[in-house]
């Protein structure tokens, strides 16, 4: 999201390394500080067309296309 | 109902056996949250905040302590101060204020007493002095440049530290080239809307008991969610998750509105301070000023389309008054716009915090101000291109693989199918009654996944035990035994489906986000096919084979090996329970996931009404509801959930809103002044359901009980224009309204 950018200093495209969903957080984390704590407040992630909650430790590839999302949640 | 791709013949699955708490519910039996009395118990009483925004300067409570029947009193200082970066501080404090009030409503002090008239005779003795505060009353006064602050303690989310501040969220969604598709498009239409807070109407106030013993608070609660009922008492107690344990009770309705706490904290507070079981209950004029209510909004959208219907862009600017506390519902606002291909789309939003009760969700939150307003501008498209609403939608509808406003493709979704159901059927086939004109709307909701947990036991008789942990909230008990019976393949009625508290089942989330028949239903499904694996190797020992050779076909285990002949000699559920002692011992399965792969849901809204153009009245003459449920479990529960959501749509839309003084006071609490539809205001809303299977889910379940709320306010505006050439923007339509709108023509 746009709002994201703020940590980027404006930049929309940025690379990250990782195994995992949390560990391309926390590379983004490293590289651009508060980033991945706004990414990891929003504990969703639409992962290859799939919402997952809380995907910490859901793994990704180079392949892998991740959505962070808002919790949503319902009534 | 329309199966459009569900060619499976499932035998229990889509059947409607009569619901496992019906007999209980229609004779008065069931027992809901203010249905228990425990010996000794006190009762509570509130004491609450006279103003929008005040600083509590004291509060004096030893008059109110000396009175006859009093127990124990209670205020903000008698729990644990939380850092307000604890994902519970708003909770706590909007349980009870500490050291400010952020509307007018919010507890300040309770009281516990022998009686309830003793109790609120009490709670009127308490002296409480304030110092009135600036209160920021609308949405405008929020974001106004220098406002005051709603509530110090709030940081707008997802950003870079800042200073407090009166948004909780900005977002910004973009994609494309927004403004050269505005110039190039050769219709574009702008128009701003406006709709004030609602409430969910459940009919079952906030009610609890607590027994607070040996230092643990013991909570007889409805609610949609115990295990949250739990964590958050818990937390504003300050004590560990295992201090509580939460029974729930049935749920008069929720719709969102009870995901989170008021009372239980409170009542445990009392009953530790008492000695005493202490009974809470809201009274309907506390449930509407102290509860939550759903945000308002302002929303201004533009959308551009050319000649021939392509919808090319859309340019949205949104804000949500959420009320005194955090909350993201402009972000979800944002998030919920889905239901067209928009290459280019900017999405503006906020969420802004008013000195109003702190809202809660209510069924699809934030999607129906959405879909409202940018329906309203579909519709104006299509009347000005002269086309059918429903062919331009057909046009533009999002199918697998479009982006939503997020930017993340929809996985497989069934709009067009609801569309096309829509125009099939008889009601669109028809032409309006004489003196009626007609409307319809698309609406979009993305249903959640999250943790559930189920235990299956088999008795030694062959029936079977279904716990949960899913308050059952609109039908999800009998889905759940439907989806056991046709996995172990046994009938329907031969399985108890049951809710268990907090400390006999495994962790489940709160039923909200259309989540229970969908993720609490793939942990029972999980757990029955754990428990066939068992029945299998039981059948095994018994027949005296391998267990690769031993199938599961229909409620028995077959072998070859068994009785001769292809299928050989098949032994029953009943058969293997029966000699579970000797085979190994009883024959039970847990499951608990995370369920991932919440299968979004569409529904399609028509409405044909009339207008008396000398009252202002719309009077809804025929209205259809057309959803995609994925697989309909039990169909009359879903039929049951689109006849609830596009009720409470039709009232938010016609006559529902808070009116506030100009000191922020809901003038209107109670239901003669706050008007919900009822039973006598509206025809049958009639049902289609559409069937697009969700592939992760073992039987294609998706969500059913929140899109049915998005489309209605959009279907009635739109069929008003149409019956009287008059765009309502701002909600309700209610007569004067209307009439003044009219009188403007």
């Amino acid at each position: 999201m746009s709002q994201h950018r703020a940590f980027t200093g404006g930049v929309a495209v940025v690379q990250a390394d990782g195994a995992t969903v949390g560990q391309i957080i926390d590379d983004l984390e490293a590289n651009y500080p508060g980033l991945g704590m706004a990414l990891r407040a929003g504990s969703s992630a639409g992962i290859d067309g799939e919402i997952h909650a809380e995907p910490e430790y859901v793994p990704v590839t180079a392949e892998t296309e991740i959505y962070f999302l808002a919790p949503v949640v319902g009534g | 109902m329309t199966a459009t791709e569900n060619s499976t013949n499932y035998k229990w699955v889509g059947t409607r056996p009569i619901r496992h708490d019906g007999f209980d519910k229609v004779v008065g039996k069931a027992r809901f949250g203010a249905d228990l009395d425990l010996p000794g118990q006190l009762h509570g009483a509130f004491v609450r905040s006279p103003h929008a925004h005040a600083r509590i300067v004291s509060i004096d409570t030893s008059a109110a302590e000396a009175m006859p029947g009093v127990k124990a009193v209670v205020t903000g200082a008698d729990f644990p101060a939380l850092d307000p970066t604890h994902p519970n501080f708003d909770t706590a404090v909007n349980c009870m204020a500490r050291g400010e009030v952020y509307y007018h409503g919010h507890a300040v002090a309770a009281v516990a007493a022998t009686t309830k008239a003793e109790a609120k005779a009490a709670a009127a003795a308490v002296k409480v002095e304030y110092e009135a505060l600036p209160a920021v009353l609308s949405i405008a006064d929020s974001m106004a440049e220098g406002a005051p602050l709603a509530n110090p303690n709030n940081y707008t989310k997802f950003a870079p530290p800042g200073d407090p501040s009166n948004l909780a969220t900005i977002t910004n969604l973009a994609r494309g080239d927004v403004d050269q598709a505005m110039a190039d498009a050769d219709v574009v239409v702008e128009m701003s809307f406006d709709c004030a807070h609602v409430h969910q109407g459940y009919i079952e106030p906030h009610a609890c008991v607590v027994d607070y013993g040996d230092g643990k608070a013991n909570v007889w609660c409805s609610s949609q969610g115990h295990f949250r009922v739990r964590s958050m008492t818990a937390d504003v107690l300050g004590v560990d998750n295992s201090k509580v344990k939460v029974v729930p009770a049935e749920i008069g309705g929720g719709f969102g509105g009870k995901t989170t706490v008021y009372l239980e904290p409170i009542a445990a507070k009392l009953s530790e301070k008492s000695g005493k079981p202490v009974k809470l209950l809201m009274t309907r004029e506390e449930v509407l000023r102290g509860s939550g209510p759903a945000p308002s909004a302002e929303l201004r959208i533009k959308i551009g389309a050319t000649n021939d219907g392509e919808l090319t862009a859309i340019d949205g600017w949104m804000a949500y008054g959420v009320g005194a506390f955090s909350d993201m519902a402009g972000l979800i606002g944002a998030m919920s716009v889905a239901s067209y291909k928009f290459p280019n789309l900017r999405m503006e939003t906020y969420t802004a915090l008013t000195n109003t009760p702190k809202s809660a969700a209510y069924r699809a939150p934030s999607a129906p101000h959405a879909a409202w307003a940018i329906e309203s501008v579909v519709d104006e498209i299509a009347t000005e291109l002269g086309m059918d609403p429903i062919d331009l939608r057909l046009k533009n509808a999002a199918v697998e693989g479009d982006l939503t406003a997020m930017g993340m493709p929809h996985p497989r979704v069934g709009l067009v199918e609801c569309l096309e159901a829509l125009k099939a059927s008889d009601h669109y086939q028809s032409e309006p009654a004489e003196g009626t004109s007609r409307g319809m709307a698309v609406g979009f909701w993305f249903n959640i996944g999250e943790e559930s947990s189920a235990t299956v036991n088999l008795n030694e008789d062959g029936t079977a035990n279904v716990i949960t942990g899913s308050p059952d909230i609109g039908g999800s008990r009998a889905s759940m035994a439907l989806m056991a019976a046709e996995t172990l393949g046994i009938d329907v009625y031969s399985i108890t489906p049951i809710v268990a508290d907090t400390e006999s089942v495994g962790f489940t989330d709160v039923t909200e986000g259309s989540r229970a028949t969908f993720a609490t239903g793939k942990a029972v499904v999980e757990a029955c096919e754990d428990l066939i694996e068992q029945l299998k190797a039981r059948a095994a020992t018994i027949m005296g084979v391998d267990v690769g050779e031993v199938a599961w076909v229909d409620g028995a285990a077959v072998s070859p090996g068994h009785g001769g002949g292809e299928g050989g000699d098949p032994l029953t559920l009943a058969q293997i329970t029966a000699q579970a002692k000797r085979t190994g011992g009883p024959l039970a399965a847990t499951a608990s996931l995370n369920a991932a792969g919440a299968g979004p849901s569409f529904a399609v809204h028509c409405a044909d009404l009339k207008v008396d153009e000398e009252t202002g009245e719309v009077e809804i003459v025929r209205y259809t509801a057309v959803q995609d449920a994925g697989t309909a479990i039990h169909p009359s529960y879903v039929e049951g959930q689109m006849q609830g959501g596009s009720v409470q749509g039709i009232g938010w839309a016609l006559n529902e809103e808070y009116i506030y003084s100009a000191d922020g006071a809901m003038e209107n609490a109670s239901f003669l002044d706050y008007r919900i539809p009822v039973a006598s205001d509206l025809p049958l809303i009639e049902t289609i359901i559409v069937e697009v299977p969700n592939p992760a889910h073992p039987y294609g379940v998706r969500g059913v009980g929140e899109t049915g709320i998005v489309p209605p306010m959009a279907t009635i505006g739109n069929a008003v224009k149409a019956a009287t050439g008059v765009r309502m923007t701002s909600l309700p339509m209610s007569p004067p309204k209307v009439l003044k709108k009219l009188n403007e023509r």
